[in-house]
């Protein structure tokens, strides 16, 4: 079948000039313009922009498309706007996006008002053998800001393909030229001053290998504070969980970069901002434990037999009510002066000029030797305590080694712009597989130990509360089963991540350095 | 995807016109739709201005795949397709008997359009043999038209006895009223107890009209030329009780006490 073509039109064209031409050999038929507004949708972070796929809503429907495509893949009715994933109707549309959107609120990232002047061209029988339109897109906010794009489409009808192929050979004799990599979608966003995959939590630096240690590391926490500064402003409004989180992973970093790239900067202000870094990380801790498990609240559901499945609602009712204090005590703590006096030295920090001083002694060497340096240690790190804690597994141990690969993941990442791109993706990847099998593992224990201590905190209701603590305790039951699994399972990640092949690796890229570090 | 039959085991019900009118408003908002005519009287092609004809007529059909595929053809309006009738339907009973798994096979010939399409719609002939048979293993739901006379009724209740007898899930049989004259004491008596009595009964009436029959003038969805019409209302009004008691139903919007008789 033939897919709709879509043709630029010539400079200076008078639209009308086209079809008299092509009155001359088709019965041509005008129909009523049609206007739509479009609003197109994504999240945050670009997720449906990275994966090429364009949603919008026109009317009452969701329709999504690739982008620099028109073909629609999936559409679905709609009442409004879905904002999570939960919202949308059964179906197709729905599956597909899952696993993309995941937690993350769509937002509406422009509005586009389409005007469009359809024409059916006819046969002998009067039937429709194919259309041809002209749209016009403009900007928001009002229906008559200027034109940002006109095109003629070309929509072959099934079952009359000759019509099309000759009006496609009359299209481009009169100097249409076809339209293939520019969407609307760039158009429109670049008309409201948006670009497309501007923000990514995920550390996108390119660090020259000679450049001095103290300005490598300036440079990626000046990044960290990016980021930070862009969700810490949407925290606030709480459209999804994830700015949060994505703040949170900043200071992390910011706090594992402070005490990982060392001797960098002088000890002082090290020591100061670690334990500033520290206090802002604790900030939030207890919101986003919340909202961990209220994420989880349809998976905890699922692990309850289903005679107490209702009757775990109390739980989160009251978990609910935490969260909107808790995040009302992160908002204070993020307007408070404290929190504004740290971020303001820090920003100043970065800013200031290098300066050597005797406690900074690795600043000025080239930075991929420190790179170098610290990766390895760390690495070295990582194998022999997994390789201690495979002969004698404690809960202890396990979490003491999450911190350690979770040091290691983050240096990989800081600096990982000066190395082979596809061995260190290798060597993340595999990190990432351990470190999964270790956060699970700590976040079954951490939960565990909330509910059995939540329980004391549960309004009581009489006969209701007994069933309730009953549902708690079978999830307790629940999750302590799934621990001891991944306990189980600790011992063949870790081997595979320790393999003499990965060790081969890590020991090609990072063993060597050319100079001393201390 | 969703799958629905314009069916009855009587003649002359308005079948045609409602699959007309109902799958034009299921493409005009927005759901890619496929209306198939599997009448070789070729009602819905006409009024659709397309040519009855089949690649490879019936037996191609039976064959199902590409051919059927290709014999598809886009209608006056957008998102609305058309497989066409032809003739050589007329012997689909006797063509479905001869092959395998001989009750499954329209659904099987229908598989392919499941990807591309929303909705599909089937413009049944009157049968109540081995195609009806395909039909009800075909479709999502079955939607018979029932004027409200007895011996309309009297059909209708053939058809649930069939479906009862062979095993066939009655739960997917809705019903609305068609050709329906409200001066009549008889249609009003007949719809007040019709609709106690079975399950699935639409509370949605196509009145009998002039304009649904100017169809065959126009070759055109009431809605089209008629849009402000009674019988244009009438048809939306149908749409939006088959998408709101069937398609994503809300309760209360359902007569379902009655048993099926």
């Amino acid at each position: 079948m033939l897919n709709n073509l879509k043709y630029n039109l010539p400079d200076n064209y008078n639209k009308q000039q086209l079809i008299k031409e092509l009155s001359g050999h088709y019965t041509i038929k005008k129909e009523s313009m049609l206007a739509e507004k479009i609003t197109i949708c994504d999240t945050f972070d670009w997720r449906l922009f990275n994966k090429s796929l364009v949603l919008y809503a026109s009317g009452r429907r969701l329709f999504l498309r690739k982008l620099a495509k028109s073909d629609i893949i999936h559409s679905a009715v709609i009442s409004t706007l879905p904002v999570f994933i939960r919202e949308f109707p059964d179906g197709e549309l729905k599956n597909q996006l899952a696993p993309i959107i995941k937690m993350r609120a769509l937002l509406k990232l422009v509005e586009v008002h389409s005007r469009s002047i359809p024409y059916r061209i006819l046969n002998a029988q009067e039937k429709t053998v194919a259309r041809l339109a002209y749209e016009e897109f403009r900007a928001p906010p009002k229906k008559d800001t200027p034109v940002l794009a006109t095109y003629l489409w070309l929509k072959p009808v099934k079952g009359y393909p000759k019509y099309a192929r000759n009006l496609a050979k009359r299209i481009e004799a009169a100097g249409f030229t076809l339209s293939k990599a520019d969407d609307i979608f760039f158009t429109v966003l670049a008309a409201v001053n948006k670009k497309p995959g501007s923000y990514s939590a995920k550390i996108n630096l390119q660090l020259d290998p000679d450049m001095r240690s103290d300005k490598a590391t300036k440079v990626t926490l000046r990044f960290l504070l990016d980021v930070m500064r862009i969700n810490e402003a949407n925290i606030e409004k709480d459209l999804d969980t994830e700015f949060l989180h994505d703040f949170r992973v900043a200071v992390r970093r910011t706090r594992s970069a402070l005490g990982q790239i060392k001797y960098v900067f002088p000890a002082k202000t090290t020591a100061r901002f670690k334990k500033d870094f520290a206090y802002v990380g604790k900030l939030s801790n207890e919101l986003r434990d919340l909202d961990v498990y209220l994420l989880k609240e349809d998976t905890y559901k699922a692990m309850l037999p289903p005679i107490l499945r209702g009757d775990i609602d109390p739980l989160f009712d009251h978990l609910r009510k935490k969260r909107s204090k808790a995040l009302q005590k992160v908002i204070r703590g993020l307007k408070a002066k404290k929190y504004t006096k740290i971020m303001k030295d820090w920003e100043a920090f970065l800013k200031k000029p290098l300066r050597d001083s005797a406690t900074a002694s690795n600043a000025k060497l080239p930075v991929i030797d420190l790179a170098r340096n610290r990766i390895y240690k760390k690495y070295r790190n990582v194998v022999k305590l997994g390789s201690q804690i495979l002969e004698n597994t404690e809960d202890e141990m396990l979490h003491v080694l999450r911190i350690h690969c979770k040091k290691l993941r983050y240096l990989m990442e800081f600096f990982s712009s000066m190395f082979p791109r596809k061995k260190m993706n290798t060597l993340i990847e595999q990190l990432k597989k351990l470190q999964d099998n270790l956060g699970d593992f700590n976040d079954l224990w951490v939960q565990k130990e909330y509910l059995l201590n939540i329980i004391a905190e549960l309004p009581t209701a009489p006969k209701r509360s007994k069933k309730t603590l009953a549902a708690i305790g079978s999830l307790i039951g629940s999750l302590d089963n799934e621990k001891q699994t991944v306990k189980d399972a600790f011992a063949k990640t870790f081997t595979d991540f320790a393999s003499p092949a990965n060790q081969a690796l890590f020991r090609e890229l990072f063993a060597s350095t050319a100079q001393e570090v201390v | 995807m969703t799958t629905l039959a314009l069916y009855s085991n009587k003649g002359g019900v308005g079948k045609t016109a409602a699959a007309v009118n109902l799958s034009y408003l299921a493409a005009q908002s927005g759901a890619k739709t496929l209306i198939c005519d599997l009448d070789p009287q070729s009602s819905a092609t006409y009024y659709f201005r397309v040519k009855p004809k089949l690649k490879s007529g019936a037996k191609g059909f039976i064959k199902g795949g590409k051919q059927v595929y290709k014999s598809v053809k886009g209608t006056d309006y957008e998102n609305l397709d058309l497989l066409p009738a032809d003739f050589s339907l007329r012997n689909l009973d006797v063509a479905f008997d001869k092959v395998k798994r001989s009750k499954k096979r329209l659904r099987k010939i229908l598989n392919p359009f499941k990807a591309e399409y929303d909705f599909i719609f089937l413009d049944c002939p009157v049968t109540i043999s081995i195609l009806a048979e395909n039909i009800l293993n075909a479709v999502d739901y079955a939607l018979v038209p029932l004027i409200p006379t007895t011996l309309s009724v009297r059909t209708y209740k053939h058809l649930l006895s069939f479906c009862n007898k062979n095993n066939y899930d009655a739960s997917k049989i809705y019903t609305f009223f068609s050709m329906v004259d409200r001066h009549k004491k008889m249609h009003r008596e007949i719809i007040a107890t019709a609709s106690k009595t079975y399950n699935g009964v639409l509370q949605s009436f196509i009145p009998y009209l002039a304009q649904i029959e100017k169809m065959g003038i126009y070759r055109a969805p009431v809605a089209v030329f008629s849009p402000e019409s009674v019988a244009s209302r009438s048809y939306q009004n149908l749409w939006d009780k088959v998408q709101r008691t069937i398609l994503s139903p809300q309760p209360d919007e359902m007569n379902r006490e009655g048993s099926i008789g």
